[in-house]
């Protein structure tokens, strides 16, 4: 847990004085990311160096793990915190094994033990220990280059880890692939993230919650959800973007969105006639068809009017499945792209998990937005 | 007189003054080394200290030689040494600092910041820090200042024959007195031929002890 309790900070003295941390309080929760957003200049950098003290704080109190930093050991602080930054900062003079064991090595593990750590850390972020293990920065791409430095973060397992734009200079593929794998080990480790950024999809994307700034002020600190579907005010929406409601589809998960218990459902064996007969009576315009709990594909009446066989065999296939997991915006795209107004929605295991409709989409973010906007809810 | 015959009749005595020149400038540029790579470092924790440490080892290197020499000579000679080898080790010393502290300076200061402050941040102290990261990354900036201290103060040793420091400036000095062209060229022959060996064995020096890591 991490802690911002009044915080501020002043650089200068007299008329050269600036304020780049204005009286900010808020809480890390642990195992949240919290990112810190805000245009260039707002004071991201100052906040996360004063947190392992590479800054002094002005006024106000940081407490990490409930421990008023100041009253802490300034390296010992450090050495219980990963640090990871946009310039990636790799000693050259060191190899990749050598990088990643510096603080190991200043807690006094033995050879054996960093060894280990070191090929473990590779491996989890991808790197194959025994192509990397001896090389040098400067053979290594500014991606992967990006992934030492995340392990030589984590590489005494800190429960706290820093990060400073810590994709800022990567190219924009790399940088999406490699957020991805952040996110996956992130949901393994459970760190506790403070996480600077200027960029509002990878605040999207990355955040538990978001702290907004603007001139050294907090502004709004509150899930990614709320910052886009309630921003404190006009510099949050403006930041956030006329775009916030697409941006909402790509948090969304379909999971949180879909219908978990679809009445349109029939099975593979059913007859046709049956089939007909039943959407007629209960008005449905397109039936999900199911075999052993899959979906196989769909009807409507159309389709079945006049035949006679299985509804298994005259159902037309989707042109893609959807994971639960998957964000929204993917389910939007697919009907979009395909003229299908629904899909069925499968688990990790492939098994129907519920469906998901456009009509459904656009209720899960009227919903998402009307939380604390009842007056505006719309029916 | 040939150059050939004049060195087969002098072999030993040019071998010999060869090694005085030799143990000169080596000395003098370890003494040099010594001092002037730790207050290379030092300097760079203050712009102020540094600004007048290097603008006073800018006026040494100023100072020709000769007349370096010169005002040595009446405060050296207060403790019997106005003459010999200590004026000229000294004044060998005081040349060599200007290159060594810049070079230090200049390559602790360029050691990029991402690198420092990325230390910092993972709980490196200040030593540790300058051990590990900053003096591996200026070694070969270093090791330049030093190679230009060195090739500098063989020629100045060979002027220091004039206040009696012996080396291979014995044989232009007596060779000048004695109007004898084959002892002068000689001595030149010899002390440019020194400069360029100790070049070249700088330049490998350099290459051996660059981190590997830099050499990619
Ligand atoms: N060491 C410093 N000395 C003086 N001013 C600084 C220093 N570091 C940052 N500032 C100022 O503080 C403000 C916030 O900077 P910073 O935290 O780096 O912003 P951000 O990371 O959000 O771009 C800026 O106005 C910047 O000029
Ligand atoms: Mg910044």
């Amino acid at each position: 847990m991490i802690e911002y309790d009044s915080v501020t900070k002043i650089f200068g003295i007299g008329k050269k004085a600036v304020t780049a941390t204005d009286n900010v309080t808020f809480t890390i929760a642990d195992g949240e990311t919290a990112v810190f957003l805000g245009p260039s200049g707002c004071g991201k950098t100052t906040l996360l160096r004063m947190t392992n003290r590479l800054e002094a704080v002005t006024r106000g109190t940081i407490r990490v793990m409930g421990r008023d930093t100041m009253e802490m050991d300034a390296q010992k602080l450090r050495l219980s915190m990963g640090y990871v930054i946009q310039q990636i900062g790799l000693f050259p003079n060191k190899t990749i094994a050598g990088n990643i064991a510096v603080v190991p090595r200043m807690l006094g593990w033995d050879r054996g033990e960093i060894r280990s750590r070191v090929d473990e850390l590779l491996g989890m972020v991808n790197l194959d220990p025994e192509i990397y293990r001896d090389r040098y920065p400067a053979e290594l791409s500014g991606g992967q280059q990006q992934r030492v430095g995340v392990a030589r973060g984590l590489a005494a397992n800190p429960d706290i880890l820093l990060m400073d734009e810590p994709f800022g200079a990567i190219d924009p593929i790399n940088r999406d692939q490699i957020q991805d794998e952040f996110l996956r080990l992130q949901g393994k480790l459970k760190k506790t993230i403070a996480f600077v950024s200027h960029d509002i999809h990878e605040a999207i994307k990355m955040a538990d919650k978001i702290a907004i700034f603007k001139d050294g002020r907090l502004v709004q600190f509150d899930t990614p959800e709320a910052i886009l579907m309630r921003p404190a005010n006009k510099f949050v929406s403006d930041f956030v973007g006329a775009d916030r409601a697409l941006k909402v589809l790509g948090l969304l998960r379909i999971r949180d969105a879909m219908n978990p218990e679809p009445r349109n459902l029939v099975q593979a064996g059913e007859d046709a006639p049956g089939v007909l007969k039943m959407m007629e009576a209960q008005n449905l315009p397109l039936a999900f068809v199911i075999k052993d709990n899959r979906p196989v594909g769909y009807v409507h009446p159309k389709l079945l009017k006049y035949e006679q066989g299985r509804v298994g065999e005259l159902a037309e296939k989707f042109p893609e499945t959807l994971g639960a997991r998957e964000p929204v915006r993917d389910a939007l795209s697919a009907m979009l792209m395909h003229d299908i107004t629904a899909f069925p929605v499968v688990d990790d295991n492939g098994n129907l998990a519920g469906t998901i409709s456009y009509r459904q989409i656009q209720k899960s973010i009227l919903d998402l937005y009307a939380d604390d906007h009842e007056e505006s809810k719309i029916e | 007189m040939t150059l050939f015959a004049f060195l087969q009749d002098n072999l030993a005595r040019t071998l010999f003054l060869a090694w005085e020149h030799v143990w000169l400038v080596g000395l003098s540029l370890l003494i040099a080394m010594c001092t002037g790579i730790p207050i290379g470092i030092a300097i760079t924790r203050s712009k102020d200290l540094a600004q007048k440490v290097l603008a006073g080892a800018n006026v040494i290197m100023t100072v020709p030689s000769i007349a370096l020499f010169g005002l040595m000579l009446p405060i050296l000679a207060i403790v019997g040494h106005g003459l010999g080898k200590v004026p000229a080790v000294i004044a060998l010393v005081l040349y060599s600092l200007l290159p060594i502290i810049r070079n230090t300076f200049i390559a602790i200061k360029n050691v990029d910041p991402a690198l420092v402050d990325a230390g910092r941040g993972m709980g490196m102290g200040k030593w540790r820090l300058l051990r590990e990261v900053e003096i591996p990354l200026a070694v070969p900036v270093i090791l330049a200042g030093l190679k230009t201290a060195a090739v500098m103060n063989i020629g100045i040793a060979a002027i220091a024959a004039y206040v009696g420091a012996g080396g291979l400036g014995v044989f232009i000095q007596q060779g000048i007195a004695r109007s004898h062209e084959t002892m002068i060229l000689t001595g030149a022959l010899a002390v440019s031929l020194l400069a360029i060996v100790v070049d070249l064995a700088m330049s490998l020096l350099e290459r051996w002890v660059t981190p590997k890591g830099l050499k990619i």
